[in-house]
């Protein structure tokens, strides 16, 4: 087991690099220096000063380690619009708010969409299964944004239960104005979880071991309990890795709409003004995110499914 | 195409179709089942897959006829003589009618014809970034599969690299690479940003397929590894290729809508449904059917895709049919 964490964490290693010089390269392809986007022709001197202080003169791949030693020791460099802040204050001040929503939307998730897929599958092809997967199917198909906009008008606006207005800024204010915007990111993978665990829950009760089980007298509460959850909750552990990609996706359409000031806003506003070091910082910021949560997400798995370990590095 | 003896006698060791043949009656000759006709069967017995056949037919159809072929130059084939983008101050905001089905926007823009247009560009994008993705995954996945090896190895790794990235920052930036927002590069932003999972689909199945006998016979017939490709593994794929189109669809239009929706998308006066939807936004408690019109499209569309998909699987790989 700890040959195989160690496996998987130095493997991220070369990932991380990799995602790193992706980025890198894909935002080296942007036309046009950002210094010379004003109308005012700035001297030569100035030009090549500025040049050398963005590390702009020296050759691509000292650029590129210059980055990577940069996102390790946490400097990722100046904003290119706000001169007197760094990629990394914004990041500081606006991140934690996006992990916050992500978080609740996350349990949203996990407390209303697993326990129903639970009960659709103990009770399939009742009511209450059909109306499950109807309204997950709706949760699936609805773009966010539009449930998002109904929200705010209904829950907000016609009737003042939830109001929206003002974000808690603190990482640990919650109120009840939270509760709207995370429900509305928490939504898909809500459906995503309730299908999720319903599929694989009736797939596992098909199972033999599940029938030696009954045959040899267990309780059907003990069997569901100490058998099928075991072996149909795995799946939702490895599903998770992708959502968070998506909930990540997702901040970003959410919080414009809510105008909750976190990253994902503050990268759409960062590409409408061509801030590119704030755009390279979040989405290598995001991606790391991302692929620490897949390693995680897999070393759980290796816990939970002792197959995995040998043939997977 | 003339068929080589050889394909045919490696065609015969193709394992026979799982399924029952029809019942032949007495007198007619024998009814040859072939696998499509056998799935064509199996697909028309899901009423909600056909169903949705039928609602995504008409979706596509209502698209493309209202407005006409507009954003293809030189093509004007259009029933109602109404040009989608065009302004007129005195019809602002009018409620639906006969002549404006889904009444008008805030510059007088008859929205019938305005979804319409929407729908094009995108279910245009849908299907054109979905191709895309099913070619550089079929590329890339059959590629690797076909190989194996280290080559293999190390392309998964690669691909593993890349999964699970959120594809949002990933396409606005390849937006911004090409500079201009417009059809096509929206394809290509999209594609750029998901077309991973198709390759690991394709790589799967390619392998999975090396494995069996008749692949085995045709290269021990001397068939060439191009041969092997693309006479016995891809046509194989075909069918789990478009089930994973279908699949791919929905999030590839949802992806669109998101991006034109936060305003990094579609550009003014040209619509999509996600543009079309956050113009909406902001008239909501006035004209609340305005959003609601575009957004119901997507949903019907996505559904529709989800539903086809599911036909599909139980039709093209009974198998995988569970209980």
């Amino acid at each position: 087991m700890a040959a195989f964490i160690i496996r998987r964490v130095v493997w991220t290693i070369p990932v991380i690099l990799l995602v790193i010089l992706m980025i890198f390269l894909m935002m080296r392809q942007i036309e046009g220096n950002p210094f010379r986007r004003t109308e005012r022709a700035v001297p030569p001197q100035v030009q090549a000063n500025l040049e050398r202080k963005f590390n702009l003169d020296k050759p691509v791949w000292q650029q590129y380690l210059l980055y990577v030693k940069g996102v390790f020791t946490l400097d990722l460099g100046p904003s290119l619009i706000l001169r007197d802040r760094s990629v990394m204050d914004i990041i500081k001040e606006h991140f934690p708010r996006s992990v916050k929503l992500g978080v609740l939307a996350f349990l949203w998730a996990i407390v209303f969409g697993i326990p129903a897929g639970i009960l659709a599958a103990l009770r399939p092809n009742t009511l209450y299964d059909y109306s499950l997967m109807f309204f997950s199917s709706i949760g699936f198909a609805l773009p966010s944004f539009f449930i998002a906009t109904l929200l705010i008008y209904y829950f907000a606006l016609k009737v003042n239960v939830f109001p929206t207005n003002g974000w808690p800024l603190g990482f640990w204010d919650i109120d009840s104005k939270v509760i709207l915007p995370s429900f509305a990111l928490g939504l898909f993978p809500m459906a995503y979880f309730a299908r999720l665990v319903r599929g694989t829950m009736l797939e596992t009760m098909q199972q033999d071991y599940v029938r030696t089980a009954r045959a040899k007298g267990l309780r059907w509460k003990s069997i569901v309990t100490r058998h099928v959850f075991r072996n149909s909750l795995i799946p939702v552990v490895t599903a998770t890795a992708p959502l968070f990609g998506l909930i990540i996706t997702g901040t970003f359409v959410i919080e414009v709409i809510f105008s909750i000031p976190g990253i994902g806003r503050y990268f759409v506003a960062s590409v409408s003004n061509r801030d590119y070091s704030v755009v390279m910082g979040i989405t290598v910021l995001t991606s790391i995110v991302v692929i620490i949560a897949n390693l995680i997400v897999d070393i759980t798995y290796g816990f939970l499914d002792p197959r995995t370990r040998t043939t997977k590095a | 195409m003339a068929v080589n003896p050889r394909e045919a006698q490696t065609a015969t060791l193709q394992p026979p179709p799982t399924t029952v043949p029809l019942p032949e009656t007495a007198g007619e000759p024998v009814r040859q089942t072939s696998l499509w006709r056998d799935a064509l069967r199996r697909y028309m017995r899901n009423k909600a897959a056909v169903g949705s056949a039928i609602m995504f037919v008409i979706i596509v159809l209502y698209c493309f006829l209202i407005p006409g072929f507009w954003f293809v130059p030189g093509i004007w084939t259009t029933l109602f003589d109404i040009d989608p983008n065009d302004v007129n101050f005195a019809d602002v905001r009018l409620p639906p009618s006969l002549e404006h089905p889904f009444g008008t926007d805030q510059f007088g823009r008859d929205l019938f014809t305005r979804v319409a247009a929407g729908g094009q560009i995108s279910i245009g994008i849908g299907f054109a970034a979905t191709i895309a993705i099913l070619v550089v995954g079929v590329a890339y996945g059959s590629i690797a599969g076909f190989v194996g090896g280290r080559t293999d190895n190390a392309m998964m790794r690669f691909l593993d690299a890349l999964y699970g990235l959120p594809y949002l920052p990933f396409a606005i930036i390849a937006l911004a690479i090409v500079g201009t927002v417009n059809f096509w590069t929206m394809v290509i932003a999209l594609t750029i940003a998901s077309w991973f999972t198709a390759a690991r689909i394709v790589r799967g199945q390619v392998i999975t397929l090396k494995q069996n006998d008749y692949v085995r016979a045709a290269h021990a017939v001397g068939a060439r590894w191009y041969r092997v490709l693309t006479r016995h593994l891809l046509p194989n794929t075909l069918g789990i290729l478009i089930i994973a189109m279908f699949l791919e669809l929905p999030t590839v239009i949802l992806g669109e809508a998101f991006l034109s929706f936060i305003g990094l998308g579609i550009n003014p006066p040209d619509a999509s449904w996600g543009s079309l939807a956050s113009e909406a936004r902001e008239a909501y408690r006035t004209h609340p059917a305005d959003l609601w019109i575009p957004c119901l499209f997507i949903a019907a569309l996505v559904l529709c895709a989800n539903f086809i998909a599911d036909g599909l699987r139980d039709a093209l790989d009974p198998r995988t049919k569970e209980g």
